[in-house]
């Protein structure tokens, strides 16, 4: 902008005032005739005496101009000229042009926003932290190789006596709520260590971060650091923040500083809004499922583990090193660590890698994504250099003349190049544009979907990458489209002037070739990429949960933010599960701590099997639930054998419990045998299986079946829990009534949330269905390109051939035998590309394994529907041009050119 | 109007153009023919200078700032256009004609040496 204005600016400066010359030179000839008239001339001699005096008008003006006109900017005149000629003859091939267009927007904008997110993951997972892919991870594992977390000894321990790290900090996310009563809300909270800022090296752009003093002693030390995003949405950046009060679960703390505005904590994809000192966490209702009840007891026991220690490694210690060190210190206190599961060795990772991490998630999908985004680039920039090609046998004629008129080949060469890259521009810019302005609609949409969960992804626009990505498929554009534009430039001019087009030399015929069969294949690779997710997707629509989620409501409670004691905490639930039954449009009401289908990984506890001695190295430790009488009614989960919870399974009864039928088969081979069979949890009382339930997708839809049990509530309590309701009207009415029967039991009592269950389900599926639409955009766009692509240089070989069809048909050959010989050409090529391409696909079966379910990466059904369709397209492509040749009167195919 | 014959007529020198349009402006604004015809009549008729040249050189000034255009009407009541000098175009014709005469003297004593006193010490 500033640039037109200064040339508009400048432009008097710049230029000569063609018009305001002109008067000049009339008003001199005028005046030197008149003179001459004066002296006594005739008139029409005197002009023309005063014109031969003048000279050359054109030269002078010409001269004047190159006063005002640097040498550069005539040199710029000669470029937009050429742009100028450029966009008019491309606009005169609108389809060609919108076509390349299209598909570099495309290519750039998609590339560009995988290739973001990417560089965010791998370069950056932890925002306002420099350098954070540095950072490594200590955890540990165990012989059947699950990681576990460590107790605050055992890390305390590290952090004193580990030489690989220049620090070790620790940090647990937790949920709690913020505020009193009702008008709290559930924030996202890291339990972190006194170091943690000092390591991050975050600082506080209010007051201060928390030190290493807040680490004295558990339980004292009732202070916060908040987020700048939760200054500024609730305090409204009040100035005077640092000293003040706020609850969180009901426990009052007073904030200390307001971190930095571009940290979000260290929990990928979580916006972490407020830091405690980890010494509070038993104060908050943490006990991290220590048996020890006082806060000191909780410090001390190895069993209470809930972090994984990280910090960045020593200059010149390599990760092996770090291992090696760490492992020693840990064999070496060996003895101190009494339970017969803990980890029997430790581990270090790069952050990235951080056990069930969101990056270990997200990060295959995005290599597949941007793995298959690149082979989009590749088509496209096929597609760009046939079309080009084609382009070329056009413009034999154009450009013959101009080398006849002569022009020089630089000249001719620098025309077709700038008609390169004023085709490849719009679609660079538009890709930008689509790069930078999807970006921030996915964000938004991903966080708008989290709600009331606040979430935060580490992805800016970067300007670098989309910049890189935008240079890189506009040059390969203009490379791609530039070496036919070359030979369209060798053009033999004797040739073209005798009227004779038809194609010289095999050079032409070889690249043309090579062109299909790469497009074929690639798009070949494409296809078989989405079909793949496609039968992905209808897998997971038709796979069976395992339960019911439809009419079902759930609401989220947390008594121990409301600081409710067991005792309380049982007669509440008990109450509010009698208040809701009483209610007509509620069929069943129940409840669990955790929902199926969680996404998040959930509980997991080490279990004991009566009459069953595990091996060395195997890991009896399964995912588990608590739920309420009820339970399996409300979700329609089927009871395979014995009974579901009842209320007589209370305190008082005998320890029960219900597992699924994986595990059931795992230890006793039947449902049916499992019942009576006895078994314990993490070295508790042993109790009995009533009942064996049927296999739910506890985490993820995609998941295998997998081992689970279910405790009773009433015998096993917990303050956080979800209220299960199965309803008979609208979910979302039924949500709003929950909250009313919540409300009066404790009109204060917080409720995290209240909604269907169903929505939820689908919110949680969204970055597989997400991944799964985007390969199938770049499957079809590719798929068309291809198309497109193989069309266009079929034809082009059709119409460089009208002359021969026209002797052929003349001479007396069937329309039909020279449709079949275009096709028989055609689908050589088709079958060769498929060929490369079923090799291709099966090479990167291994990259797209990761993001597929219910369906193997050498699925026959995808591969013979890639097959299909990209055979049919090349059928298509080489018969129509053919047979449309073929019908035309063969004397005006042979009058053609 | 007196004639004088092609061959008789001078070459301008490099450079020197400016400095007579210049000088011819001293007297006043004048459009481009006027110039022309002031500077062939003051030179009697010698020195002629070709409108090709006479323009670019009035187009550099005016880009230069030593000389400023405008429309206006001619003593014979023609609409012309009519070259100014500027402030600087005054100080710029001062320095030229220093140097010029500089030149002319250092040209002079190549031409005709005059011995000066003292000059074999």
């Amino acid at each position: 902008m500033r640039i037109l204005d200064w040339l508009t600016r400048r432009r008097r400066d710049l230029d000569l005032d063609e018009k305001d010359f002109e008067a000049e030179i009339r008003a001199h000839l005028t005046i030197a005739t008149e003179e001459r008239v004066a002296d006594g001339a005739d008139r029409a001699d005197a002009h023309y005496a005063a014109l031969r005096e003048f000279g050359n008008v054109t030269r002078t003006t010409e001269e004047a101009r190159r006063v005002w006109t640097p040498e550069w900017l005539e040199r710029l005149r000669n470029l937009l000229s050429d742009v100028r000629y450029a966009v008019r003859s491309l606009a005169r091939n609108p389809i060609f042009s919108l076509t390349v267009i299209a598909v570099l927007t495309l290519g750039i904008g998609l590339n560009a926003a995988v290739f973001t997110m990417l560089k965010a993951l791998a370069l950056s997972p932890v925002a306002g932290v420099r350098g954070s892919s540095n950072i490594a991870v200590v955890y540990g594992e165990t012989n059947a190789g699950r990681p576990l977390r460590l107790s605050y000894p055992d890390y305390r321990y590290l952090r004193d006596h580990d030489q690989a790290f220049a620090g070790l900090f620790g940090s647990a996310v937790a949920n709690v709520g913020l505020g009193r009563g009702r008008n709290s809300r559930v924030i996202w909270t890291e339990l972190v260590t006194g170091n943690y800022f000092q390591i991050l090296g975050v600082r506080a752009i209010t007051g201060r971060t928390l030190l290493p003093n807040d680490e004295i002693a558990p339980g004292r030390h009732p202070i916060v650091v908040i987020s700048e995003g939760l200054w500024r949405r609730d305090f409204g950046s009040d100035p005077d923040i640092v000293g003040k009060n706020i609850e969180i679960n009901s426990r009052t703390f007073t904030i200390v500083g307001v971190a930095d505005p571009t940290f979000h904590g260290t929990t990928v994809v979580y916006d972490v809004e407020a830091y405690l000192p980890v010494m509070m966490a038993p104060e908050l209702g943490f006990t991290f499922g220590s048996r020890e009840t006082t806060a000191a007891g909780i410090f001390s026991d190895r069993r209470a583990t809930f972090f994984y220690p990280q910090g960045y490694l020593r200059p010149g210690i390599t990760p092996e090193s770090a291992v090696a060190q760490t492992n020693a210190l840990w064999t070496a206190t060996a003895g101190e660590r009494p339970r017969a599961d803990a980890p029997a060795q430790l581990r270090i990772v790069p952050f990235r890698q951080t056990p069930n991490g969101a990056p270990t998630y997200i990060l295959p999908t995005l290599i597949v994504l941007s793995a298959m985004g690149v082979l989009v680039l590749m088509i496209a920039c096929a597609n760009i250099a046939g079309l080009v090609l084609v382009r070329g046998v056009s413009r034999r004629g154009e450009i013959a003349m101009r080398l006849a008129l002569g022009a020089g080949r630089r000249r001719i060469l620098r025309l077709l190049f700038v008609e390169n890259l004023v085709l490849a521009m719009p679609g660079a810019f538009l890709g930008v544009l689509l790069a930078a302005n999807g970006i921030p609609v996915l964000v938004a949409y991903a966080e708008a979907l989290a709600e009331p969960q606040r979430i935060f992804f580490n992805i800016e626009v970067d300007r670098f990458v989309i910049g890189f990505t935008a240079l890189i498929a506009c040059g390969s554009a203009v490379v791609f489209g530039f070496v036919p534009a070359l030979q369209s430039s060798r053009v033999d001019l004797v040739a073209v002037i005798n009227e004779d087009a038809a194609p010289r030399g095999a050079a032409r015929g070889r690249m043309r070739a090579a062109l299909v069969v790469a497009q074929v294949s690639v798009s070949f690779m494409l296809l078989v990429g989405a079909g793949l997710v496609t039968r992905t997707l209808e897998a997971a629509k038709n796979a069976y949960p395992g339960f019911d989620p439809g009419q079902v409501v759930s609401v989220a409670l947390d008594l121990k933010q409301s600081g409710y004691e067991e005792a309380r905490g049982r007669r509440f639930y008990r109450d509010l599960l009698a208040s809701m039954r009483g209610d007509s449009t509620i069929e069943a009401a129940t409840v669990a701590t955790y929902e199926p289908m969680n996404v998040v990984l959930t509980r997991a506890q080490a279990v004991a099997i009566e009459g069953y001695e595990p091996r060395r190295d195997e890991d009896l430790t399964y995912l588990t639930n608590t739920a309420a009488p009820s339970y399996f009614r409300t979700l329609r989960i089927p009871v395979l054998a014995g009974r579901e919870f009842e209320e007589r399974d209370d305190e008082s009864a005998a320890p029960v419990i219900i597992v699924n039928r994986t595990l059931a088969e795992r230890f006793w081979g039947s449902a049916g045998a499992a019942i009576g069979k006895r078994m314990r949890v993490a070295e508790g009382e042993w109790r009995t299986i009533v009942g064996v339930a049927g296999d739910v997708k506890y985490l993820l839809i995609n998941e295998p079946p997998r081992p689970y049990f279910y405790l009773p509530f009433l015998q096993s309590y917990r303050p956080d829990m979800i209220v299960h309701l199965r309803v008979k009207g609208s979910v979302e009415v039924a949500a709003r009534q929950a909250r009313e029967h919540v409300a009066a039991l404790d009109p204060d009592l917080p409720i995290e949330f209240a909604r269907p269950m169903a929505g939820r389900i689908q919110g949680a599926t969204i970055f597989f269905r997400l991944a799964a639409t985007m390969l199938t955009i770049f499957g079809i766009a590719g798929m068309v390109l291809a198309a497109m692509g193989t069309y266009g240089l079929v034809s082009y070989t059709v119409k460089q051939s009208t002359h021969e069809i026209g002797i052929r048909i003349a001479l007396g050959a069937s329309a039909n035998s020279v449709v079949g010989q275009f096709l028989a050409r055609g689908l050589r090529l088709g079958v060769i590309g498929a060929v490369i391409g079923i090799i291709g696909a099966l090479a990167a079966g291994g990259l797209i394994r990761s993001v597929l379910f219910g369906v193997s990466a050498t699925d026959v059904v995808s591969f013979a529907r890639a097959l299909i369709v990209v055979l049919a397209g090349v059928t298509l492509a080489s018969v129509v041009p053919a047979w449309r040749a073929a019908r035309t009167n063969p004397l005006s195919g042979l009058r053609h050119q | 109007m007196a004639k004088t014959p092609d061959d008789q007529r001078l070459e301008l020198l490099q450079g020197t153009l400016d400095m007579l349009v210049l000088r011819t402006l001293q007297w006043g604004p004048q459009h481009g023919h006027g110039i022309g015809q002031a500077i062939r009549s003051q030179s009697d008729d010698l020195l002629r200078v070709e409108t090709g040249s006479l323009y670019p050189a009035l187009h550099r000034l005016v880009k230069r700032g030593w000389l400023k255009a405008e429309w206006g009407v001619s003593q014979s009541n023609q609409r012309a256009k009519f070259y100014r000098l500027t402030p600087e175009g005054k100080k710029q014709l001062a320095r030229e004609e220093s140097r010029w005469t500089q030149l002319v003297n250092a040209i002079g004593r190549v031409m005709k040496p005059v011995p000066a006193p003292g000059t074999e010490e």
